[in-house]
């Protein structure tokens, strides 16, 4: 005979939710670093102000590096979308408002979150292993016993390059995207670069561009002090930098995913 | 007083590794911290750099810097050896732009020196051997002259006459700057030629406590095993 306690504790579902009550607390408490770093920094940037050498090298490293795979991304959507949505309008007749239609969705959305998913599986994960290897190999031990911040050394720079870096790789990748918008939809469904371009400036709104801006500047932020506080926390050996990385990119998208909801929701309703 | 250890106990989860264990180092001594693999040694020095914190028990150090040379050396791979050496008079708050590019030079070309290896500063960790390494951390531990000084095996991994170098310099900083320092140490050389003092750990309690001579008199059970490095004894290896 087991006691109802035991059985309960051997079902399926007991497991279930007792797994899923670990995952929330392993989540709260992994908000909690990351808020608490987040206050950290600022402590120290106001403190001791920022070394421009390293923050410009972070910047190079997380604009330049990953151009290429942001800007494919980015302009293989476009190209995806526009040739859906050109064809289906020009049938119904709405062939003036393909180019209004194309950029405000990359203004106000595809630019950014195509650009933050590509920019979390670059420099997010790279961002995490490395800090994740300088903690096992007892590199950020070695700089904290020298005395110097190893929070404030290793994230003010990269976290600030990548407040810097991501509007900048945006407004890049999205005006790419509106471009190569025009050109499928004149390859596929035969409108005039002239009839999609004039749509383009209606549909090119300041407030679009400016909370584009700051949205970017947001999830450029929150993927490197994600994938920094991942790698940061990491502990033993190999694994431990196998699992930072997959944290801080699983991470990064969810944190994308749920700010780009309360920027449309602040923003557009 | 320089550094004291009162009735220190570190636990990770459940396991107590240092279970109540208490000495002293006064300035200008070199205590030598000895042990099988897994006793604690290198557990102790990161409590006392306050790496990691400790559950009861209190660690006294004198004022000043203290300086921890890793067991696995712990460069700074992304840096030059230049930039591993004067990282803490670059980038500490109180240090940084109180030398000049030229000061820095200086200092850490005069550091190499000292541990045999001149002329490498724009070598990267991962050119050098390992030896090389260990050498090079050690130039960086010491870059700002700290009165505390915990070396965990300087000498690991190091030919007869590297080793000697770094005996050396740990008995010379003793003297000039009356520094106190601990080295943990599997090697007798390393024992013989700097320590004043050596204390035994084993599961995580201070078995020994002697002078380098005393521990080769081999009058305990615990001091013979250790130096006829012999599989019998009251220590156990344990997996
Ligand atoms: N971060 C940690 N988490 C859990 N256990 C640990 C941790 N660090 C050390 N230990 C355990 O503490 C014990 C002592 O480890 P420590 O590294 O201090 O040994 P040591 O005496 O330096 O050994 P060695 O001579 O091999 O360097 C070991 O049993 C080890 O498994
Ligand atoms: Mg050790």
């Amino acid at each position: 005979m087991i006691s109802l306690a035991q059985y309960i504790k051997k079902s399926a579902t007991y497991k279930i939710f007792s797994n899923i009550f670990e995952e929330c607390i392993k989540f709260l408490n992994t908000i909690g670093q990351i808020a608490q770093i987040g206050f950290h920094l600022i402590k120290c940037i106001l403190r001791d102000g920022i070394s421009f050498k390293e923050l410009a090298y972070q910047c190079e490293r997380f604009g330049i590096s990953s151009l290429p795979i942001t800007l494919s991304i980015v302009g293989m959507t476009s190209i995806i979308v526009s040739s859906q949505v050109a064809n289906e309008m020009v049938k119904q007749g709405g062939a003036d408002f393909i180019g209004l239609l194309m950029t405000i969705l990359i203004v106000r959305e595809v630019g950014a979150v195509m650009s933050g998913f590509a920019i979390t599986s670059m420099i997010g994960s790279s961002l995490a292993s490395e800090l994740a290897t300088m903690r096992v190999t007892e590199q950020v031990d070695a700089i904290d016993v020298l005395s110097v911040d190893s929070v404030g050394y290793l994230f003010i720079p990269r976290v600030l390059s990548g407040i810097i870096m991501m509007p900048l790789i945006v407004i890049v990748a999205s005006a790419i995207g509106i471009v190569l918008g025009g050109i499928t939809s004149n390859l596929f469904s035969g409108l005039t670069y002239r009839a999609y371009f004039t749509s383009v400036w209606l549909g090119l709104y300041m407030k679009d561009l400016f909370v584009s801006i700051i949205k970017s500047a947001v999830f450029g932020g929150a993927i490197a002090l994600i994938s920094c506080t991942c790698g940061y926390y990491a502990s033993g050996g190999a694994k431990g930098v196998g699992i930072a990385t997959t944290k801080a990119v699983v991470w990064s998208f969810i944190a994308i995913v749920v700010w780009d909801m309360v920027f449309a929701m602040l923003f557009f309703f | 007083m320089s550094i004291e250890v009162r009735n220190l106990v570190k636990k990770f989860d459940d396991k107590v590794v240092i279970n109540d264990i208490s000495f002293k180092v006064s300035d200008g001594e070199v205590l030598a911290i000895v042990g099988f693999s897994g006793s604690g040694k290198s557990t102790v020095l990161k409590l006392i750099s306050g790496l990691i914190p400790y559950d009861s028990g209190e660690i006294l150090t004198s004022s000043g810097d203290i300086a921890m040379v890793f067991q696995y050396s712990a460069l700074f791979d992304s840096l030059n050896v230049f930039d591993n050496i004067s990282f803490a008079l670059r980038e500490r708050k109180d240090l940084r732009k109180k030398y000049s590019k030229n000061d820095l030079q200086k200092i850490v070309a005069q550091k190499l020196e000292l541990v045999g290896l001149k002329g490498i500063e724009n070598k990267f960790p991962s050119e050098l051997s390992g030896g090389m390494q260990k050498r090079v951390s050690f130039a960086r531990a010491i870059v700002t002259n700290p009165n505390t000084i915990l070396y965990d095996e300087p000498t690991a991994g190091l030919d007869p006459m590297s080793s000697t170098l770094i005996e050396d310099y740990i008995v010379s900083l003793k003297h000039e700057i009356n520094a106190a320092s601990i080295v943990v140490t599997h090697q007798m050389s390393t024992i013989l030629r700097t320590a004043d003092r050596v204390i035994m750990l084993y599961d995580g309690k201070i078995v020994f406590e002697g002078t380098p001579t005393d521990l080769l008199k081999q009058d305990t059970p615990y001091t013979k095993q250790f130096v006829t490095a012999s599989l019998e004894g009251p220590m156990k290896m344990k997996a």
